[in-house]
């Protein structure tokens, strides 16, 4: 059977283009760190996943301009490799085998979406690689005893629960009506998670608790429901697509309810995108530019956002100022490790204790940031039709009074 | 003769991917990802390639697999649902034995589930015929993909953490004991499908592809067969399930497990590019299909999936038949057909 013989060509042949395709980069080459990412630039998370690139970018170019890391008395620049994970969980665990295996990475930074981390940091657990993500908020990901990842976000479930106790307060101490809407993903769904633990602490009740699918855009069944049972809280999360679709058919419609809590306002650019639309939206965030943390790299938050608007064009949502956060704790760990020994670095982060412009960052033994809250803004409208985020809670950074309830569309 | 030239072949093929991981160790992943590609192109040629049934429904039982195998891994040792829920500050780690056995387990219950459930629901689908069927069973993966969303104890759309590799063995050890998983996977299934289609069943299936009412006038009872050889391709499909499960290291209910819009596309594609209806087309066809997925992602970052586009339609205008199909029409006698000379210029004279 000659067949066997073109088998048996066509097998070589692989094999050889196998062997000729072995590249191994160090992480360490030249002058260089080299850090390895996978980021969804195509897929559901694609706007996502370019605000974290942008972070990456920024914080990059700045440390890298600003003197950049020195070990064992030598000056070292950044220098990240991207690959696109397709916001595939799949996608991602092999692009993380391929950074740490092919192009020999030896430190890494997350990808978006607490999905894909969740899949790429069994990986770099494997291989001993420290990890500092920076959009991957899910509490699961702390309780499974990985060593080597460290977020510098607070986790999922603490998101919206500061405004289910809000919306208590304002009752008078007395349970609220819940409705609830989540997109059927890991971030989201713990989010939820958060909001069940806040309803029986406070004696809420959860009189509609949907599911979303993913790449949603349409939620009328639900509001169709919200109309009906007209609960005080309206809660949805779904990433940007879950923002974009809320505040479009609510304004649609016209659902009137008390007060509408959601994720990923300002990655949306709801404000912007929705104007008037989206106005007392309340929206958990990890930062907020008006807070007033400091560092010496990029001075504080609204230096950050006024930089970060010259270079990209855009405010930045705190997607993005996490990421550059991230590379600001790798840079302090380095310096402190002294070493680019894996080991060393990683217990270097694990002591990290230190102030970003986005906020405090210590790690818990499980990698979870513990040293930030978040914070809750609402978007806020002037009569000319210009909104803008406005920090509600907690009141420390507070800058505009929280307006509650939200007037019916008939009102407005 | 023949026979020798045969076992040279196989064993050829056996010393190098016994030997792959250790001459390509960067590749491991890859190479592994390739071995569970070729069995589902392989499974799926045996419904769409030999019996002329195009399913889309092959997806559920590798989803199906995914899950078994993870939840019994994990099962065995621990509350699921604490696993999966991960609220608690409570952490849970496989010791050495404890993972090998429950994958051990959890890999037998991912071939046989599906292998029974392909029978429950073969008895009512497989009497759909053509697009009818291709769409019913188009349902199934979505259908499941959303419903496995929604269950919780399997951690729902929070997606499920398969158990991390125990530390045993070193760096390599995890990449190795995957890959050695999925080639005997491989064998195993090429094994089975080969010795199936040496049988009188390929047969039956071949007629059942080319005249389904003529075969059950000939006395043959379709439907058995047809359910035996769903039953034979969602067993292979479950296995290779468990096991990307476990390499994966997470499952999410529709990227990662119920994979309709990659996966289960896939396997038709590679099995189409190979030429269906052979036994060495979905091999190659995966094989190819594989590295050119790869190098387009590799080097046209952005753009694989228009690159990806236009082998498709290149595929269809030009091969048609798949690759074998096309060397199989332009070296008939290589592939054991007997050309009579005098036959084919009388056919070319008749045109």
């Amino acid at each position: 059977m000659r067949v066997k013989n073109i088998l048996i060509t066509f097998f070589s042949a692989l094999a050889i283009l196998f062997s000729t395709s072995v590249v191994s980069l160090a992480k360490v080459v030249g002058d260089k760190i080299v850090l390895g990412a996978a980021i969804s630039l195509t897929g559901k998370y694609s706007s996502n996943g370019v605000h974290t690139q942008n972070g990456y970018n920024m914080a990059v170019d700045r440390i890298n301009s600003m003197g950049g890391i020195k070990v064992g008395g030598k000056t070292y620049k950044f220098d990240i490799i991207y690959y696109d994970d397709e916001s595939n969980p799949k996608r991602a665990a092999q692009l993380a085998e391929r950074l740490i295996s092919q192009d020999g990475v030896e430190f890494m930074l997350g990808p978006y979406s607490s999905g894909l981390t969740k899949a790429i940091a069994p990986v770099t657990e494997k291989y001993g690689v420290p990890m500092v993500e920076a959009n991957g908020a899910s509490r699961s990901l702390f309780t499974k005893g990985y060593k080597y990842l460290f977020a510098v976000l607070a986790p999922a479930n603490l998101y919206l629960d500061v405004a289910i106790e809000t919306a208590v307060e304002l009752n008078g101490g007395k349970g609220v009506k819940i409705a609830q809407a989540f997109e059927q993903d890991a971030f989201s769904q713990d989010v939820r998670l958060g909001i069940l633990d806040a309803a029986e602490r406070t004696g809420s009740e959860i009189v509609i608790d949907d599911k979303l699918p993913k790449e949603l855009n349409d939620m009328a069944a639900t509001l169709a429901k919200v109309k009906a049972v007209k609960p005080d809280v309206l809660v949805v999360s779904g990433h940007t697509k879950g923002a974009l679709t809320a505040i479009r058919q609510i304004a649609e419609m016209k659902v009137d309810v008390p007060m509408l809590a959601m994720t990923h306002c300002d990655a949306a650019k709801l404000s912007k995108q929705h104007g008037k639309n989206a106005q007392y939206a309340l929206c958990a965030s990890q930062w907020h530019k008006t807070l007033t943390y400091k560092d010496d790299f990029f001075k504080d938050g609204m230096t950050y956002a006024a930089d970060f608007e010259k270079e990209f064009g855009y405010d930045p949502p705190y997607q993005s100022a996490e990421s550059s956060a991230a590379l600001l704790v790798f840079k302090d760990a380095f310096e402190r490790a002294n070493s680019f020994d894996q080991k060393k670095v990683r217990d270097a982060l694990a002591d990290t204790n230190m102030q970003t412009f986005y906020g405090n960052i210590k790690f818990a033994p499980g990698g979870q940031n513990v040293d930030k809250p978040m914070v809750l803004f609402q978007v806020m409208c002037d009569d000319s039709g210009k909104c803008e985020n406005k920090v509600v809670a907690p009141l420390k950074w507070a800058s505009a009074e929280l307006i509650h309830p939200i007037p019916k569309w008939s009102e407005r | 003769m023949l026979k020798n030239k045969d076992l040279i072949t196989y064993l050829f093929i056996l010393i190098f991917g016994l030997s792959a991981p250790f001459i390509f160790p960067a590749f491991k992943v890859q190479l592994s990802i390739l071995c569970i590609l070729i069995v589902l192109a392989t499974t799926w040629n045996i419904q769409g390639g030999e019996m002329g049934y195009n399913t889309f429904g092959n997806i559920l039982f590798y989803g199906l697999g995914m899950y078994l195998c993870a939840s019994v891994q994990v099962g065995m040792f621990f509350p699921l649902a604490e696993w999966t829920e991960s609220g608690g500050e409570k952490t849970f780690v496989h010791t050495p034995a404890q993972f090998f056995q429950g994958m051990a387990a959890g890999l037998i219950v991912a071939a046989v589930v599906p292998t029974i459930v392909a029978g429950l629901i073969g008895y009512s689908i497989l009497g759909l015929r053509g697009h009818y069927f291709a769409i019913c069973t188009l349902g199934l993966g979505v259908a499941a993909g959303e419903i496995s969303g929604g269950i919780e104890i399997i951690g729902a759309g929070q997606g499920f953490t398969t158990p991390p590799f125990p530390d045993v063995g070193g760096l390599e050890a995890r990449g190795e004991f995957f890959y050695f998983l999925s080639f005997f996977a491989l064998v195993f299934t090429f094994i089975t499908v080969k010795a199936i289609y040496s049988t009188r069943f390929k047969l039956i299936l071949n007629a059942i592809r080319d005249n389904e009412d003529k075969a059950e006038a000939m006395g043959i009872q379709t439907m058995k067969y047809k359910i035996i050889g769903w039953m034979v391709s969602a067993f292979f499909c479950g296995l290779a399930g468990g096991i990307m499960g476990g390499l994966v290291g997470y499952i999410d209910s529709t990227d990662v497990a119920f994979d309709g819009r990659e996966m289960g596309v896939f396997m038709v594609l590679m099995a189409i590019l190979g030429g269906k209806g052979t036994l060495w087309g979905p091999i190659i066809g995966a094989t190819i299909f594989h590295i050119f997925k790869e190098g387009f992602w590799t080097f046209f970052l952005g753009w694989q999936y228009v690159a990806l586009g236009v082998l498709i339609v290149v595929i269809v205008i030009y091969f048609p038949e798949g690759l074998m199909g096309w060397l199989r029409e332009k070296y008939p006698e290589k592939f054991g057909e007997v050309v009579d000379e005098k036959d084919r210029k009388a056919q070319v004279e008749l045109k």
